[in-house]
């Protein structure tokens, strides 16, 4: 490969790398790791993205309920690993957690 | 072989070619904000389905801009929104159905409303204890001037039979998995009524996408619910659309529920028109002031009824003081206050806000609470610090 085309390449990666992955993240953060972080992203993330879930703080009970709604509107879990949801998502997504910090769309006035 | 100079000369043009797709890297960091054409300064409580809150400081504004109008979307928008193709059908309980095009629309007599819209949640991040759906604090709420034609003018026009009792709106959001459709009605009276309109303009301007283009239903003084956007169908029924968005959604108890107590859904009855409520929108809550002057200020709404009073109490409600209310004023409209008043002495404070509307509804200390946290309005609270 000759040295321009190669200098092309790499910029051509680095500008993807730099501009997508990141919007890509940002669009939907990662869930907190735990064992069906990534089960529970395929299975939420196909129809909304993670601040909805990120932004509940719910009990046991009523993450239940919210996982059982979602199964019956089509989230494809497993139905082995609905308590494994259940349990992920009421341990990391409690009544006495912080509220979840949300961003601003560009163009916010100061105060 | 390529050099170690090449290689960098390679990726400090990226970054410099990624920089100036400067909108694009604004997405990137978690605390960085985030751009949408069209939209400004907004709280994102979701980029998907897009849901986006308006701060406390745009509140200052008797008319909110549109780029500042919050936004609630049920779904995803449609992929597709082109005015040279788009059909409304009106149908069911009527002599004559129609299709209308959108020069249709444009060629009927326009009517303007200038309302408050609020979401049936807004305020729901204050539920104690907490319900699941979007955390909407004070924002989800804001105040337009909404142009379009009467609904009662089309319906005339296709003519209701007398077993139209309800009156049916659909909408072109794209609905993902097995989610049932947002589809909604309303009792055929306010359907009829002179100020519900098939909105196309806010503020002057075409809807936006993300406010239904090219027409949305305006159901003036009710939750945001049943303003249904990017509207394609308006069926007249002959008793309430029976589907998930009017039961179990958007339902509220009949009598008042205690948290954990079951939910008689026969014992419910539709969310229509909004409470009365105030916001206080300055001082934010714990706020220093180095001055003991303060400018305590905010603005009150109460659906279909009249705002008549707001109040403010700075010694955590034992005393309440009137505060003045702002000159602009319309039905449906909220009313922006505003309330000066010197702190005694350095100290902490707890500042409450309490609305009164025409019909005699006192905004509460605490809010009526259902499992959806639902039209949350109580006192509204912060607490300041006051030093010098």
């Amino acid at each position: 490969m000759c040295k321009a085309s190669f200098r092309f390449v790499v910029f051509a990666v680095a500008v993807l790398a730099i501009c997508c992955l990141p919007l890509l993240h940002a669009q939907s953060p990662e869930l907190p790791a735990g064992p069906v972080q990534a089960k529970v992203t395929t299975a939420c993330t196909e129809c909304h993205e993670s601040r909805i879930i990120m932004q509940q703080r719910l009990t046991k009970g009523a993450w239940t309920k919210e996982v059982d709604k979602m199964m019956k509107w089509g989230a494809l879990v497993d139905p082995a690993d609905r308590d494994s949801f259940i349990e992920y998502l009421s341990t990391n997504f409690p009544p006495d957690k912080a509220p979840e910090q949300m961003p601003r769309v560009a163009g916010a006035k100061k105060h | 072989m390529i050099s170690r100079r090449s290689f960098l000369k390679g990726v400090s043009g990226a970054v410099a070619a990624a920089g100036a797709i400067h909108p694009l890297l604004n997405w990137a960091a978690e605390d960085a904000p985030v751009v949408l054409p069209g939209e400004d300064g907004l709280i994102v409580r979701s980029a998907r389905f897009l849901d986006l809150e308006m701060p406390p400081e745009f509140f200052d504004s008797w008319i909110t801009p549109v780029p500042h109008f919050f936004v609630r979307n049920h779904m995803h928008e449609p992929s597709t929104l082109d005015a040279e193709t788009w059909e409304l059908k009106v149908s069911g309980e009527v002599e004559k159905p129609l299709t209308l095009k959108f020069a249709d629309l444009v060629r009927m007599e326009p009517h303007s409303v200038t309302n408050t819209l609020e979401c049936a949640g807004n305020g729901r991040a204050f539920q104690r204890p907490q319900v699941p759906g979007v955390q909407w604090q004070k924002g989800a709420v804001g105040t337009t001037r909404f142009s379009g034609p009467r609904l009662q003018d089309i319906l005339q026009r296709a003519g209701v039979k007398p077993t139209g009792k309800h009156v049916m709106f659909r909408g072109l959001d794209e609905v993902p998995g097995k989610v049932p459709p947002f589809i909604r009605s309303i009792p055929i009276e306010k359907a009829s009524d002179g100020d519900t309109l098939i909105a196309m303009r806010m503020n002057g301007e075409a809807l936006t996408r993300h406010h239904g283009f090219p027409a949305r239903a305006l159901v003036p003084g009710w939750i945001g619910a049943a303003s249904c956007k990017w509207l394609s169908e308006i069926k007249v029924l002959d008793k309430e659309y029976d589907g998930n968005f009017m039961k179990p959604g958007y339902r509220m108890p009949n009598h008042p529920l205690k948290p954990g107590d079951p939910l008689n859904l026969e014992d419910t009855h539709p969310l229509t028109a909004l409470n009365v409520k105030s916001v206080m929108v300055g001082p934010a809550d714990d706020w220093t002031s180095h001055s003991r002057t303060i400018h305590i200020h905010g603005a009150a709404w109460a659906g279909e009824a009249d705002i008549v009073k707001v109040e403010v109490s700075t010694d955590a409600g034992a005393t309440w003081q009137a505060a003045q209310l702002g000159r602009d004023h319309a039905k449906y409209a909220w009313r922006l206050w505003s309330h000066n008043w010197k702190a005694p002495k350095a100290g902490d404070y707890t500042i409450l806000s309490r609305a009164t509307d025409s019909q005699g509804r006192i905004q509460p200390e605490t809010a009526e609470w259902n499992p959806s946290g639902y039209l949350y309005n109580a006192f509204d609270q912060v607490e300041i610090h006051v030093q010098g």
